[in-house]
């Protein structure tokens, strides 16, 4: 057998057991109910509930900012977030959170959010729409 | 229904698209042409239609670009580009950027690279030129169709630039003929309003672009049987793409350590990865080429790398342009419906790749011939694989969700990116180097091992000893990983870096690979120092009671914070510095927050050194509010980054100068009883009730005899130890009580004296506070990068050891050319 031929094997082999490691690696999105039971950090999807306070007061703790979520099974939690307040949280259409739950809290690392804001483009933001503008 | 509409100007948008027409039928008439003046090159007229077809492209192309600056210059919001991708605040030189903000014209800047390279080609390629020129223009056909906009067959083909607003968009608005003077555009992303943004999308583009030359060489030599031939030209092309690659990518890296509010230069994302993965695919094709120049192994590989490269090529513009990877990135395109043409693409160019190399699997040159564990063409295709495995890592892991897609599953990315991929591409890394490093010490085709051994072994221990110092004084020490990839890079800069010593004394051939060579590890090198020992400067300790940490340490979720409050004029001490944040300044969109570092001697009290640090901030409702933009005070050895993340309105609220009375800016007033000498307390100090005036006197004011007028003086007396006299009055006047207030103004208070109890000897006070004013204050992080200028540097040596290697191979391809 030929050298290289040995080393291509060998590197096939490396590169099969690397993709399983990947996907040990890779997790699942998952809800707030099996936060709970799992306890492990994991993503959790879902939508913000806008009716709710977004509690962030910089002058506090600027450390500190909570909100309250829907996962995708409608079960809300509380979600505490050890950081700053992401910008364009209230415009967020859905949320990924990374993170564990402790207690009934959920402690975020780290939040994602898809927004359809500027992206959308099926909406024209119409400076005045009543009045009639004297055209020039 | 018809609506004549006011103030449209849609002559540009006519000739626009009659151009994309244009340059798409050009395109493809360019194709077919080249195509058979390749299959019947006596044929002239072929050759001459395909030429032909290739300047009416670049010409269109030409067209529609100036036609597309024009309208965004000139602010026509009738068309969609201009409305969704700028405003008419827009400063003039970030026109350009919002040029490709959008896919079609990051798709045009494409076709516009591959127009020049088609230049270079049909000007120097001589016999290659119809062949290369054939995929070259399929690529082409491609690219142009992805502008077209146009409906075959109820479907939408490509999306043109030029679509008016009222035909993209549905709202009722556009019953309105004026609807123009009443929309507002959207204007360009606030973090693409950066210089480098202006840079960095050609420069990367014109890498992507130039990856289709290797690949065009390459099927080029398989079609047209010139196995060994193509790999001269094809080399310096080869060497081109990887450079100007390589450089886009780092300006990208660049732009997200200077723009983004991240807080990093590399953070794995898919766009990322999808960009990195043809580049190392195309380097390790560059060393299989030159494996088999020099030893005649490998010429699959070869072939078969370059191809691929291009085919990943479209692979990342498939994943970053179709939407497809949705919540896994940050920064790629929304879809716009192309992805079945991306796929098509995609397909095509992966149907050639495959067809071609099995077409041609008996002819291919090969040898039965052993390759020597002691040759340098062995350890190059060991180092080309182990690069391919990488990009398999990469690709494997960013393309989860169109796995997920393909198969309806739902498989999350990893948790943590970022430390899923150091800890795969760091092991790659360590192997890299290390090969990169002793494979200079073999000779092609054989070398003597005690020679090879000798040689290895004296620059290991030399690379053990000073990546040992390196190792303690950056701290790398606590993570094993660390240390192999500082000890591997100082060993690949030390071993390069005695080719070069000796490529200055005479072989001069070798100083492209080996400057490059030391670029590389240069930049991995900085690159992990950086990203391994940064850290955040602005931790929060004074918010937390010592009880909330546990006393753990390392818990991720109850370390202290990473950003900092600061109210303006108090100095906080962070680390070696003194911080204050000292005002805010205004230039319209971005507000300007002037912190400024002072670095005190201990002993003397002297401020050793300061420096004021402007991040700004834009407030944009339509993007969601504060968006900040981070400043960076740049020392030889470290960076210092600082970025907003949250900040007082006010600042960012137009000011407020509408003049107000009466008393709603005060809160709810106190009313004493008092006596002279009575203390009483507000809440930035004292007040002393003085004593009584009864000669106070009115201006204007005539009095009866009858009438009683009495002051009452009163002495506040700050927290900060000033003293303000004030007299509020009070007056009887033909039997009605007045009084009249008056205000302390630099301490918000303002006093009336109501009443007079004669019978309690009570004097009344009414004491109104205007609440204290907020000061302003932000949150901030700061984080130190240290040795990152290595990361900046390496690219910069790279580059010019590309350069270097260019230089040499086109001038080695001329002369081979030559004698053939």
């Amino acid at each position: 057998m030929k050298k290289s031929s040995i080393i291509l094997i060998v590197i096939i082999a490396i590169a099969i057991a690397m993709i399983m490691v990947i996907y040990t690696d890779s997790s699942t999105y998952s809800t707030f109910t099996e936060a709970k039971e799992k306890k492990t950090e994991l993503y959790v999807v879902g939508v913000l509930n806008k009716e709710k306070e977004l509690f962030y007061d910089p002058v506090k703790d600027a450390n500190h900012f909570s909100f309250y979520m829907y996962d995708n099974d409608s079960t809300e939690c509380k979600v505490v977030f050890n950081g700053s307040k992401p910008q364009d949280i209230e415009r967020s259409e859905q949320i990924v959170l990374t993170g564990k739950m402790e207690g009934d809290v959920f402690r975020a690392t780290k939040i994602l959010m898809k927004c359809p804001s500027k992206y959308n483009q099926d909406e024209v933001e119409v400076i005045e729409t009543t009045a009639y503008l004297d055209y020039k | 229904m018809d609506v004549n509409y006011v103030g449209e100007n849609l002559l540009p948008g006519k000739i626009g698209q009659f151009f994309v027409v244009l340059s798409f039928v050009a395109a493809l008439l360019s194709f077919i042409s080249y195509f058979f003046a390749t299959q019947n090159p006596t044929e002239k007229s072929w050759k001459t239609l395909g030429r032909v077809g290739f300047w009416l492209n670049t010409l269109s192309v030409v067209v529609i670009g100036s036609v597309l600056f024009y309208i965004i210059y000139n602010h026509l919001f009738e068309y969609h580009y201009a409305f969704a991708h700028s405003d008419e605040q827009l400063p003039t030189h970030y026109i350009i950027s919002s040029f490709w903000e959008g896919q079609e014209g990051s798709f045009w800047l494409w076709m516009f690279w591959q127009n020049v390279l088609g230049v270079v080609l049909v000007w120097r390629a001589k016999s290659w030129e119809s062949p290369v020129m054939t995929f070259v223009m399929l690529c082409q056909t491609f690219l142009a169709s992805m502008l077209l906009g146009v409906e075959v067959f109820g479907s939408r083909i490509g999306s043109s630039p030029f679509i008016l607003l009222r035909d993209a968009l549905e709202a009722p608005i556009f019953f309105d003929p004026n609807y123009l003077s009443m929309i507002r555009p959207r204007g360009l992303n606030a973090l693409l309003q950066n210089y480098w943004m202006v840079i960095h999308p050609p420069t990367l583009f014109l890498g992507f672009a130039s990856m289709i030359v290797p690949f065009a060489y390459a099927a080029a030599g398989l079609w047209q049987r010139r196995y060994r031939e193509w790999l001269n030209p094809g080399l310096p092309w080869a060497l081109f793409a990887v450079m100007i690659l390589g450089t886009g990518i780092i300006m990208g890296s660049f732009w997200a350590y200077e723009a983004l509010n991240f807080g990093g230069f590399w953070a794995w994302d898919p766009v990322e990865n999808v960009s990195i993965i043809p580049w190392f695919t195309l380097i390790a094709a560059v060393h299989v080429i030159l494996a088999f120049k020099h030893s005649g192994h490998g010429f699959f590989t070869a072939t078969l790398l370059s191809l691929v490269s291009f085919v990943l090529v479209i692979y990342a513009s498939y994943l970053t342009r179709s939407g497809i990877l949705g919540e896994t990135s940050v920064h790629s395109f929304t879809s716009l419906g192309m992805s079945g043409q991306l796929i098509l693409f995609n397909l095509t160019f992966l149907v050639i790749m495959i067809g071609l190399l099995v077409w041609r699997r008996k002819e291919m040159p090969s040898t039965q011939k052993e390759e020597d564990i002691y040759s340098r063409e062995f350890w190059m295709f060991i180092g080309a694989l182990v690069l391919t495995v990488a990009c398999v890592q990469m690709i494997a892991t960013t393309s989860i969700p169109v796995f997920n897609t393909l198969f309806g599953t739902k498989v999350a990315p990893p948790i943590d990116p970022i430390a899923h991929f150091n800890q795969f591409q760091g092991a790659f890394a360590v192997v890299i180097l290390l090969v990169t490093g002793f494979t200079q010490f073999l000779k092609y085709k054989k070398t003597e091992p005690k020679r090879f051994w000798a040689a290895t072994l004296a620059t290991l221990l030399v690379a053990l000893l000073l990546s040992a110092a390196v190792v303690y004084f950056t701290k790398l020490y606590t993570n094993l990983m660390y240390i192999l990839i500082t000890f591997t890079s100082i060993y690949c800069i030390l071993v390069n870096g005695r080719v070069l010593a000796d490529a200055i004394q005479g072989k001069w051939k070798l100083t492209g690979s080996a400057v490059s060579h030391i670029g590389f590890a240069l930049l991995v090198l900085g690159a992990l120092i950086a990203a391994a020992t940064n850290e955040v400067i602005s931790i929060n300790e004074s918010g937390y009671i010592g009880v909330k940490n546990f006393g753990k340490e390392g818990d991720k979720f109850t370390d202290p914070g990473e950003n900092l409050f600061l109210t303006e004029g108090e100095p906080v001490q962070m680390g070696d510095y003194k911080i204050t944040y000292v005002g805010d300044s205004v230039a319209p969109p971005n507000v300007y927050y002037h912190i400024k570092y002072e670095k005190i001697d201990e002993e003397s009290g002297k401020v050793k050194e300061q420096f004021v640090l402007s991040p700004f901030a834009q407030n944009n409702p339509d993007m969601g509010g504060l968006i900040g933009t981070p400043a960076t005070k740049h020392y030889l050895t470290h960076d210092i980054y600082t970025l907003i993340t949250a900040a007082s309105l006010d600042s960012q609220a137009p000011a407020n100068d509408g003049e107000k009375t009466g008393y709603e800016e005060y809160d709810e007033p106190a009313t004493y009883e008092v006596n002279i000498g009575d203390t009483l307390r507000y809440r930035n100090g004292v007040f002393v009730i003085e004593g009584i005036n009864r000669n106070a006197h009115l201006q204007n004011l005539p009095l009866a005899p009858e009438d009683v007028i009495v002051g009452l003086k009163i002495k506040v007396i700050s927290a900060e130890g000033k003293e303000f006299p004030v007299e509020p009055i009070y007056l009887l006047k033909s039997g009605t009580v007045y009084d009249f207030n008056k205000d302390v103004v630099e301490q918000g208070l303002r006093f009336r004296f109501t009443n007079i109890y004669p019978q309690r000897d009570k004097l009344e006070v009414m004491v109104y506070q205007k609440p204290l004013p907020e000061k302003k204050w932000i949150v901030f992080k700061a984080i130190k990068f240290p040795y990152i200028n290595f990361f900046w540097s390496g690219t910069i040596i790279m580059t010019i050891g590309f350069l270097m290697a260019i230089y040499r191979r086109v001038k080695e391809a001329r002369s081979s050319s030559r004698s053939l």
